[in-house]
């Protein structure tokens, strides 16, 4: 459920845009038009600007667009201007050249006033420092953005107390927000930005401040609410897993330039520099691939039509103990074993349906892999890989989860990935059932081809 | 050769002087009439303290010590120290004292919190603002006296206007720091909702700042109490006076009963100001 949003990428190019900025800079220092006016200074580095002009390059010609539902993510190391980026697009920082469109809306064009109708009707921001009021409740808190829009006290109470509940903060409502801990406090913040119902969501390192299991956590909350609430999200982080568990799509920046725009699987698959190739290296690929990308075809299909005896023939051939049932239209039925044929012969059946395990495991191809080890750990045969219309497309084999695990645990040896490791023990006791998988497809694949 | 020339000495005595005599004789109206502004709301004070009966101004100042200091037995002792100033037989020349510091905190209150907030949101006045603070409270006080003395004449109000410039800044130094001192990322959220700079300033900064500006308040009011005592020499009468008069007659258990009429008043009036900034912190539950 976590990673449904990964699914819609083939879709955005078709969705609304909410959020387009275009070739926004933003330089630091008292003269910025210097750098601008200047073709050699546009692109000179960061150094030479600072020494010829006195100037800091914070952005430099930033061009992207976020669609309507889609979640976003910049993602840098510090100083790479990602959360200069996030405040510029409701001025929090004054864009030095460029524009920044909120639905169609120029939205550096804005007198004051027009800002503020803005930044309180069609956004809400969350902060790496929660940015809480210390001298109010949690509730009054939860309630301060819709205050400021003259909201009636009654109303915003109510409003604020289902954003409460939303986050999971019931009855802490009268508490002053020193009185919770950094997760709760960034609930609570979460909770404001929700609370005026805004179309887009700013999320500035909303997690960094917080201890890594409670991050995990307040991730799979963020990932569940979006499901429900569906806003357009931009999420600013400087943590590539997090930037690949939570993001549709994923913006890495340095120095102020965006170098890649993709996926998470594209950025891990194909980075486009060695800088971004070298961000990546140290990411799990299970946290990104997905069922299609690592499913391969079975050396046996068997159709639900075949006689017992041709089948058992047909998976001997293949040296292997079990296939895949569909139907003319490759709609999955189930599997048969070695032993349920054999049986089904002894009693003379004729009909390979009588043989038929339906209760097989499958997952969506959108799967995440490390979604499916709990699953691949609890069977012995190959897991069914099928789309919408429960077709089937492929099968993803334990061994193939294993080996991409076993490509993480590279030199790095990053902390993240033991504890992944540590969470699935399931996945370390099960070597001997690896090893039979592993070696029974690749045996034979071509002979049982005619069949499928 | 060895003694400092003298062609070099500039004559910043005489133009002071002959400001001081520009204003007093172009503006005389203006000063009469803020004299006498002033001077109303004086004696109107002073006789409201004089007109209540004794046991109600005890009975007002034991509860807010209580209130403020959440001790049971700070308002006993509060209100005791009034009463026993009064049987030091100083009860009137007390309250005459009580009166010039709550008209001259009040004055510096008006003056000093919007100078704090102007300061603390325009850089470029705060850089001029700062070292004219500076100077205002290392210049020895009693040269504030002389000016107060020709613009106003003998009495309260001189009193009152050297006590205001005297006691003036440091509401306005800490209003400034307080302002500032607001986290950034709380300001910035506020915004992030769309809140005016309006709404900044009363519903986040004022009150974030509200500690820091109370320490302001209750430096500022032991400022005023410190140079009340001072302005007695220009006829300001009250606690300082008796002090006054016995230095001049060399009555030293005289003296001494004054001073420590005067120090009970600061105890009371520090204790019970401090506890009121104090007692913004911002971790208890409900």
């Amino acid at each position: 459920m976590a990673h449904s949003g990964n699914g819609n990428n083939s879709l955005d190019a078709d969705r609304e845009v909410c959020v387009e900025v275009r070739k926004l800079w933003k330089v630091f220092g008292h003269e910025p038009d210097r750098v601008l006016d200047d073709p050699e200074l546009r692109v000179a580095t960061k150094e030479e600007v600072l020494t010829r002009a006195g100037c800091i390059i914070a952005l430099r010609d930033v061009s992207f667009s976020v669609h309507k539902g889609e979640f976003f993510v910049l993602m840098g190391l510090s100083g790479s201007g990602k959360s200069t980026l996030i405040r510029c697009i409701i001025r929090l920082a004054e864009p030095t050249a460029g524009s920044v469109f909120i639905n169609g809306n120029d939205i550096c064009a804005l007198d004051e006033e027009g800002l503020s109708e803005v930044r309180r009707h069609t956004t809400g921001m969350v902060f790496q420092h929660f940015g809480l009021l210390p001298h109010r409740s949690v509730l009054d808190n939860v309630a301060y953005g819709l205050k400021i829009r003259g909201v009636s006290q009654e109303e915003r109470y109510e409003k604020a107390r289902a954003c409460i509940e939303k986050v999971g903060l019931r009855g802490w409502e009268g508490y002053l927000p020193s009185s919770l801990s950094g997760g709760m406090q960034q609930r609570v913040g979460i909770a404001r930005a929700l609370a005026g119902d805004p179309e887009i969501l700013l999320l500035d390192e909303p997690f960094s401040g917080l201890d890594p299991l409670i991050r995990r956590q307040m991730q799979d909350e963020l990932l569940e609410l979006q499901v429900e609430i569906q806003k357009t999200i931009l999420f600013v982080t400087h943590d590539l897993h997090e930037a690949l568990k939570v993001g549709d799509r994923i913006a890495i920046m340095r120095d102020g330039e965006i170098i890649q725009t993709g996926t998470p699987e594209d950025v891990v698959i194909n980075p486009s520099d060695s800088y971004v190739r070298q961000f990546v290296q140290d990411a799990s690929p299970t946290k990104v691939l997905t069922a299609r990308t690592v499913m391969e075809q079975p050396p046996v299909l068997l159709y639900s039509w075949q006689g017992p005896k041709a089948a058992l023939q047909t998976i001997r051939d293949a040296n292997i103990d079990s296939a895949f049932v569909v139907t003319r239209k490759a709609r999955i039925l189930g599997q048969v074993t070695v032993e349920g044929l054999v049986a089904l012969i002894r009693k003379r059946g004729t009909f390979l349906k009588d043989a038929l395990d339906p209760d097989i495991l499958t997952c969506h191809a959108d799967s995440i892999l490390d979604d499916l080890v709990p699953l691949v750990a609890s069977t012995r045969y190959p897991v069914a890989v099928i789309d919408e219309d429960n077709r089937f497309l492929g099968e993803v084999y334990v061994s193939t989860i294993i080996a991409n695990m076993i490509q993480e645990q590279g030199p790095g040896e990053d902390v993240e990935t033991s504890e992944e490791v540590q969470d699935n023990p399931a996945v370390l006791e099960g070597p001997e059932d690896t090893e039979e998988n592993e070696k029974t497809p690749g045996d034979g694949p071509s002979e049982g081809a005619e069949q499928a | 050769m060895m003694e400092f020339p003298e062609f070099l000495e500039i004559p910043l005595a005489d133009l002071i002087d002959g400001i001081i005599a520009w204003i007093l004789t172009n503006l005389g109206g203006v000063l009469d009439a803020i004299g006498d502004g002033l001077l109303g709301g004086l004696v109107a004070m002073e006789r409201l303290l004089l007109w209540l009966p004794w046991f109600v101004i005890v009975g007002v100042v034991g509860f807010v010590a209580w209130r403020a200091l959440r001790r049971w037995w700070s308002g006993p002792l509060m209100g005791g120290f009034l009463v026993f100033i009064g049987m030091l037989g100083y009860w009137d020349l007390a309250m005459m004292t009580l009166a010039l510091i709550i008209a001259a905190v009040l004055i510096s209150l008006a003056i000093g919190l919007p100078t704090g907030i102007l300061m603390a949101r325009n850089d470029r006045f705060a850089s001029v603002l700062k070292p004219l603070l500076d100077a205002m409270q290392t210049m020895p006080s009693f040269v504030y006296l002389i000016p107060a003395l020709m613009f106003f004449g003998l009495g309260k109000v001189p009193a009152v206007f050297a006590t205001i410039i005297y006691a003036v800044p440091p509401v306005i130094r800490l209003t400034n720091v307080g302002i500032r001192g607001v986290p950034q990322s709380v300001v910035e959220a506020a915004k992030a909702f769309g809140a005016t700079s309006r709404q900044v300033l009363v519903e986040v900064q004022l009150p974030l700042a509200f500690p820091s500006i109370m320490v302001g308040i209750n430096q500022t009011t032991m400022m005023a109490l410190a140079m009340v005592v001072i302005a007695s020499m220009i006829g300001a009468r009250g606690l300082g006076m008796e002090v006054l008069l016995a230095i001049n007659r060399i009555e030293v258990g005289r003296g001494f009963e004054a001073g420590l009429s005067i120090v009970l008043l600061a105890i009371m009036i520090d204790r019970i100001t401090h506890a009121f900034a104090a007692q913004q912190q911002y971790t208890k539950s409900p």
